[in-house]
Order: structure tokens, then sequence, then C-alpha cells
């Protein structure tokens, strides 16, 4: 067999379809939906808290810093009123909390407690307002530092009280907030994600219920039922399902009934005609020539006939499902020798490990299969012209050849159908029309093997029979 | 001596032609159309076989099989309708001896019938066997256990007689097929294992731990001697 073009490019591609698949199943999207009601439910959250905290938080600070300030520029108006000490002795006497900078103007002249915070580091209307008598506030950078300015005015021409806060404190928790909020922004989506797809499963399970149940009946087993355990939701599409698959059923079983009951009803007077036939046989001497030739000619259809019968059971009774294994532990190589017609056996060549293989299997059935294989290689192929029994991993294989033209890759699988005969077969007669081989198939599938049809390395075509090794427990 | 082989089927077709084919080989036949019919000729013939179909109108094959076994060792041949059904199974438990499924060629059936009366004629050893608590008699057909003697049938006796010809030896199935029944190597080896179980019914203390017949697993049965 050739592999199409750009298979070996095309199977990446599968895998990542198979993937995508899987997240459009309905699982995969249930799991999505969750996942992206949590993302969004986080994200509202996590904003509404972010503004709520950090507007609360910057009011908070605010308040307090505008009181000290307040409070300040109270101490500074009596401090100036009373006139004990300079403007530079007062602003320094003044409580101040950590890195915050007091600034005076008077006049026009400027006062500050820090080299570092001056006049001009204060915004232009902050500075107005102040002078115009509104006390106000402003939040500015500073030398890369978010700082709170408040500016109160003070009694006097020209006269104002301004206080520099650090922020530094409040854009830690900022940043803190912002980190927690962010990070449970990105964790809570992926969580959901895990809990919806664990989630889903339970909620899905009566899916995967109807699914297995439509496979089983896909593969033959026809009795396979919807068990709904009560389920509300499941009971409707269970109840037509199990109606579907029992119609289906009582089907199936009733064309395989009839056929079954025609192949038995076919047997009693078939065991007479054989009976009958044979007795004639007995007296076949004294029968004239053209006598004779008629009588032949009679055996040869009853035998046909007989076998097809029987074949028609086997594969009726199988299509019925009442298969009836009776399983034993053989020889493989000695018993597909025995299973040959005498002069065959000089054909059977042992491969690699073919002595001593032993299988578990159902003789008659096996013994069918060989003799059909033989059956099919005489009328169709030009006769058998060997027969290989070798191991093949961890099963038995068994190789028919025979000396035929070989059988059309066209017509490979259609051989093992019921009454297929390969189109361009050598044999124009109605020899075999077959059973046989489908019969092959059938006990093998029962027996866990397989049989396919390939070109043997001779030119003919050659019938490869695996069947599972059984390791016998006295050789373990 | 003629042999007379009792045919139970009730097809008269088939009747007819088995007993044509059994009568050109020489056997006398007496025909039963019932289970009820075979039972009374039973009483007033003594057959050396019995061939008996489990389809049966009234009282079907296997009751008929155990009747028959509540008071005779009368090899019996059962016809059945497939190979490879439990009926099989169910015919040998009921007493019978050996099988032919339809459609079979008259050759087969008077193959089968010949070993049944080879089985019959038994006695392949002359002298007494002991093993462990059994006496076996080849001559007379009779098995003593502890003195007390035990209700065999003819094949169970025969294949009683082929273990105990060489105690501790390991008889193969196909092996036991072959001797007791004369099948060759596609002998069903159902034969052998429902005929074992029922020897043991009939020599062991406890069936279910056989201590006397035993089996090998992978390999066959042996008694101990």
């Amino acid at each position: 067999m050739t592999a199409p073009p750009g298979d070996a490019t095309g199977s990446g591609r599968r895998h990542g379809a198979g993937r995508l698949r899987r997240w459009r199943s309905l699982r995969g999207r249930a799991a999505l939906a969750f996942t992206a009601l949590a993302a969004l439910l986080t994200a509202v959250t996590s904003t509404g808290v972010w503004l709520t905290v950090s507007q609360y938080l910057l009011l908070q600070r605010e308040r307090v810093t505008t009181a000290q300030s307040l409070a300040n520029a109270d101490r500074l108006q009596r401090g100036l009123r009373t006139e004990g000490l300079s403007a530079p002795q007062l602003l320094a006497q003044l409580p101040r909390e950590t890195g915050s900078t007091s600034l005076l103007v008077d006049g026009g002249q400027w006062f500050t407690t820090s080299l570092r915070v001056g006049r001009d580091d204060l915004p232009l209307p902050l500075r107005r307002a102040a002078l115009r008598g509104e006390a106000s506030h402003q939040r500015i950078q500073l030398g890369g530092h978010t700082v709170l300015a408040v500016g109160v005015p003070l009694q006097g021409e020209g006269r104002a009280y301004f206080e520099v806060f650090p922020l530094d404190e409040l854009d830690e928790t900022y940043r803190t907030l912002g980190t927690v909020l962010l990070v449970a922004g990105a964790v809570v989506p992926v969580l959901a994600l895990g809990l919806g797809w664990w989630l889903t499963r339970p909620a899905l399970r009566p899916i995967d219920r109807v699914g297995a149940a439509a496979a089983a009946i896909a593969s033959g087993q026809l009795d396979a039922r919807i068990d709904h355990h009560g389920d509300p939701d499941l009971v409707p599409l269970a109840t037509s399902f199990n109606r579907t698959a029992a119609a289906l059923e009582r089907r199936v079983r009733a064309d395989a009934r009839f056929a079954s009951d025609v192949a038995h009803e076919l047997r009693t007077p078939l065991t007479a005609m054989l009976g009958a036939l044979s007795l004639v046989e007995q007296h076949r001497e004294r029968l004239p020539g053209t006598g004779r030739e008629a009588l032949d000619l009679l055996q040869e259809e009853v035998d046909r006939f007989s076998r097809l019968v029987q074949d028609l059971l086997e594969i009726s009774r199988s299509d019925a499902g009442s298969h009836d294994l009776v399983l034993e532990e053989v020889d493989l190589a000695d018993f597909v020798c025995q299973a040959l017609p005498e002069h065959a056996h000089p054909l059977v060549t042992r491969g690699p490990d073919g002595d001593g293989l032993v299988v578990r299997t159902d003789k008659r059935r096996l013994r069918q299969v060989v003799a059909n294989l033989v059956d099919n290689a005489d009328k169709h192929g030009g006769g058998l012209t060997r027969v290989t029994v070798a191991r093949v991993g961890r099963n038995a294989e068994v190789l028919v050849d025979d000396a035929g033209p070989g059988v059309d890759p066209a017509e490979r699988e259609r051989i093992f159908e019921r009454f297929a005969r390969a189109r361009g077969s050598a044999s124009s007669s109605s020899e075999g029309a077959g059973l046989g081989l489908s019969l092959v198939e059938r006990h093998l599938q029962l027996l866990g093997g397989s049989v396919t049809v390939v070109d043997s390395p001779e030119g003919g075509a050659r019938f490869r029979v695996l069947l599972p090794l059984e390791v016998a427990p006295w050789r373990r | 001596m003629t042999r007379s082989v009792l045919v139970v089927e009730d097809d008269a077709r088939i009747r007819r032609v088995v007993q044509l084919t059994l009568a050109g080989e020489g056997f006398e036949v007496v025909e039963a159309g019932s289970g009820e019919e075979a039972l009374d000729a039973l009483r007033h013939h003594q057959p050396d076989v019995v061939l008996l179909d489990l389809v049966l109108p009234g009282i079907d094959g296997f009751e008929v099989c155990r009747r028959i076994r509540r008071g005779s060792d009368v090899p019996i041949i059962m016809v059945t309708a497939r190979a490879d059904s439990h009926d099989v199974v169910a015919g040998l438990e009921a007493g019978a001896d050996d099988y032919v499924s339809k459609p079979f060629v008259p050759k087969e059936l008077s193959a089968r019938v010949r070993a049944a009366l080879r089985r019959a004629n038994g006695a392949s050893a002359p002298h007494t066997i002991t093993v462990g608590p059994l006496e076996i008699s080849p001559e007379d057909a009779v098995v003593l256990r502890d003195g007390t003697r035990l209700d065999l049938t003819r094949t169970e006796f025969r294949l009683l007689c082929e273990l105990a010809s060489s105690p501790g030896r390991v008889f193969s199935r196909e092996e036991l097929l072959e001797r007791v029944w004369g099948y060759g190597y596609f002998g069903d080896n159902r034969l052998v294992d429902v005929h074992v179980h029922r020897l043991r019914g009939k020599v062991e203390d406890d069936p279910s731990r056989p201590a006397h017949i035993v089996t090998v697993r992978g390999m066959g049965y042996r008694i101990q001697p």
C-alpha cells in the first residue's frame, strides 16, 4: 500500500485539528463558556475593587493631610502673630510626618524646611489659589515620586502655607493591590477552565453513555441499551434510542433467524438425500453408463449443496449471535498439518518460531478456516503452493500461498463478502459460490484473529491469517 | 450374530434411509418415531446400540436418554442439530456416549455405530487391575469400589480401563478419543471431558476434588496409582 502524498505533513495538521475538535466538543465549549464567565466576573470585580479601594485610600490620605495642613497653618498663623520667632524657626517647629515638607510664602518671600522642595516645585494654580484665599490640594510628581501638595491661605496679604506630603506608601499599597488583582485575574480563568472541564464531566456523562451504546450497536452488539438511571433529562432520549435499537435488533435477528431456519429446514431433506444417494452408490456397478454419469453428477451437486447448507447455517448462526466457542489449546503447526489433505503435508513450512506455537482456539472452526482456504486455493488459485506457520510478535501467522493469478487489489476486501467471487477469476464454473472465504473471516473474527489477502512473492495470492498467541501456563 | 440398532427419529424419511443404510451393513434395525415408542421398544427388544435424535415430539431426546440410563448401559449415539451447541454437552451429560450431527453421511453413521459396538465389547486387558480402592475386571465388565459394584456405562468402563491400563501415565484427550471412541485428530474433546466428569461422579468420594482421576493441565488425564 502506498501512502498518499503529503501524508507525513498532514499528520501534524490532523493532530492540531484533533485538539481543536476537542475544544469544539460540547464539553469543551461548556468549559470555555464557564471560563469566559469567570474571567468576566473576575475583571468586573477586580476593577470595582480597584476603583473603590484606591479612591477610598486617596480620600483618607487627603483628609488626614488636609487636616494636618490646616492645623499647621493655624499654628503658623498664631506664631507669626506673636512675632517671637522668625518664619524659618516657626516652620521648623511645626509637627510634621516623616518626609513631608512645609513651605511658607510671606509677601513674595519663600521659606521651606527642605532644600529639595521650593516655590517652583509647587504648581502655579495651587500657589495662586492659596494666595487668592482658597485652600486646595493637588497630586503632583516631584523628583520621580508622587506627592500631595496642600495649599492653605493665611491671614495677611501675600501669605500662604503649603505642605507637601509623600504618597509613596499609598503608591506601594496601590501596586500591591494591583498585583493581587492582576494575579487573581489571571489565575481565576485558568482554575475556572479546569473546574469547568471537571464539572462538566458528570454533567455530560449521559452523552458518553449514549455514545457508548451507539458505538456498541454499530460494532454489532445489538443488545446494547441506554440506562437512563432515572435522569429526567435523559429519559426521552434513552427511551427513543432504546426503542430504535430494539427494533433494529428484532429486525436483524429475524433476518438471521430466517436464514438459519431455511438452512435448518434444508438439513433434514439433505440428510435423506445424502443417505439415499449413498445407497444408490452401493449399486453403482449395476447401473448403465448414462446412469452412472448422472449419479456422479448428482453426487457432486448434493455434496456441494450440503457444504453450502452447512456454511449457511454456520454464518446465520454467527449472525444471530449464537456461537458457542469450544476453546482448546492446540499446537498450530501440527493442527494445520492435520487439517490439510495428506498430499499437501510436504507444502507446510515452519517459519521463524513456527514450532511449538500454542493457540487457544475452537478446533472445529479453525479446521474449517484451513479447509476453506485450501479449497479456495484449489478452485480459484491454481492449487496450493505453500503453507507457512510462523510467529509474528504476539500473534501466530498462517500464510496460504497459491499458484493462481493473485487477487486484484480492488477485489481484496470484496472476496470476503458472501457469494462474492473474484471478477476475472480463472474459474468460470459455478464452483464454490463463495461462502467459504466469508466464513473464514467470520470464524477468525470470533477467534480473535484476522485474515487478509496479499500478493505471494512467488506470484499467486497469499492469504494471511493472524491468531492471538496463547502463552501456555505450563510454559510460562 | 446379528447386532441390532434402535433408531429413534421422528422424521420418517430419515428413519427409512438410516434403516436401509444400517440394514445394508448387516444390522437389524428397530424403528421408533417418538420418545415413548423408543422406551417401549427398549422393553421388548434388547438393542446393542441406540441411535437417538434429540429433537422429538413428546418427551425429548435428553429425557429419553436419562430414562434409558436408569436401567441400561447400552451405547447411545445421539443425533444433534449442530455440533457446536450446548446440546452436545447436555446430551453427553444426560448419558449419551457419542454423537453425530445433521446432515450426516451414512458412512459416518455406520462408523459411529461400529465404534460403539467395539467399545461395548470392551476388554483390552484380561486380568483384574487394582487402582486405589478400585478393582477393575475387564473380562466381566465389573468395577468394584471398596467391594461395592459400580454402575458404569460401557463407554465409561472402557475409558476407565484405558486410564487404568497404565496407572500414573498421562493420556492426552486425543489419545483417549482415539482409543475409546475411534476418532482421529479432529475428534471432539468434549466427549472425553464429559465422560471423565461422569466417571468421577461414580468413582470419586468428592467429584469436585478428584483424588483418583486427575486432570493434568494442558496435557490430559491420568489415574493415580
